[in-house]
């Protein structure tokens, strides 16, 4: 199955972002990678089993397109996060802490943590879309919760 | 609130400039310059990891501008070039069917030692008469080269496809992934999973 690229970018393009910038940390990073993300589906001529297929395709693109931005030096006057986070709106204290929390995580913890609490995806979807081992998630996951809790303390919980 | 409510709440602050969303609604028109960026930055990112200079995209802020000959798609094509000092260029040339065709681009340079310097004109001179790869609309794929061209659409195995090119003075070797990037080397083909 194919869907339109609007109507992909209308559901998807938040968290393409989030997953972009997760994983860059840099707004004009991110949106050129959502914005090569769109473009190489468009290009791309590829059938896709349902709509998760294309979910987690359109991810996996995306986290490695923002890798490659990583790589190879970007020459740009990049915001600091610090400044970045200055223009948010977090609706409370504790999810800017969480927020910054998460964003000093290191880079192959972040992008776990981040497909489990935010996209929801399980451990063995997880080790498909990043291409690793499922024990290689969970050693990441466990890891980053670990990282969490020590710095957040009460605000977050010990879960699995 | 679980920590799945508390993440995404704290996540849920990120959303993309309205600029995307227009740039998204003109990127069919737009999609030429980007694969164009796009292709540099893979090709940036082995010559990197090589330990040499590579190129990334920046935006220009104006320079000198004089018309230069590029290899464009396996033709040598007059282009009124832009170069900055800070590494970045803007060029044009005319397209086959008369249109104008804009990219634009640059990159920086990193020492043994991890320094930034701006590419010199030259180097992105040498950047831009690399390799290339395009995926023609009638589903065909083609490597271009100085006056070399290759068509490679069925030379694909689980998406990788390997081509060594010469240009007559120097031969290089490219790994290419299906529509997802590509590696060039002067010594050997990269593996598919050391880039992208």
């Amino acid at each position: 199955m194919r869907q339109s690229v609007q109507e992909l970018f209308e559901t998807y393009r938040n968290n393409l972002y989030a997953v972009a910038f997760n994983v860059c940390k840099n707004a004009e990073d991110a949106e050129d990678v959502v914005q090569d993300t769109f473009i190489q589906y468009y290009s791309l001529k590829k059938e896709f089993d349902n709509e998760q297929h294309i979910r987690a395709w359109l991810i996996r693109v995306a986290i490695n397109k923002a890798k490659n931005m990583n790589r190879t030096f970007w020459r740009r006057n990049k915001m600091s996060l610090e400044d970045y986070m200055e223009t948010l709106t977090f609706e409370t204290p504790e999810s800017e802490e969480l927020f910054e929390t998460v964003m000093h995580l290191p880079d192959k913890y972040r992008i776990v943590i981040h497909l489990f609490y935010y996209e929801d995806y399980t451990v063995h979807e997880i080790a498909d879309i990043l291409k690793i081992s499922e024990s290689n998630v969970k050693v990441r996951l466990s890891r980053g919760r670990g990282l969490l809790k020590e710095k957040l303390q009460e605000e977050w919980e010990d879960d699995e | 609130m679980t920590n799945k409510e508390k993440y995404k709440q704290a996540f849920s602050t990120l959303h993309p400039s309205g600029e995307l969303s227009l740039e998204v609604e003109h990127m069919m028109l737009n999609n030429k310059k980007a694969r164009f960026r796009t292709a540099i930055a893979a090709a940036a990112a082995c010559l990197l990891l090589a330990g040499g200079s590579g190129a990334a995209y920046a935006a220009n802020v104006g320079g000198i501008q004089r018309t230069i000959q590029l290899w464009i798609h396996g033709d040598q094509t007059n282009v009124d070039f832009e170069y900055s000092a800070d590494g970045t260029y803007n060029m044009s040339y005319q397209k086959e069917d008369g249109s104008l065709e804009e990219q634009g681009g640059g990159g920086v340079a990193i020492d043994e030692n991890g320094n930034e310097r701006p590419l010199t004109e030259e180097e992105l001179l040498e950047e831009l008469n690399s390799p290339e790869v395009e995926y023609k609309e009638d589903g065909t794929v083609w490597i271009y080269y100085g006056e070399q061209k290759m068509e490679i659409t069925d030379r694909f195995v689980d998406d990788v496809c390997y081509a060594k090119i010469s240009n007559g003075e120097e031969t290089l070797y490219m790994t290419i992934k299906y529509q997802d990037g590509y590696c060039i080397s002067p010594d050997k083909y990269e593996n598919p999973d050391s880039f992208n």
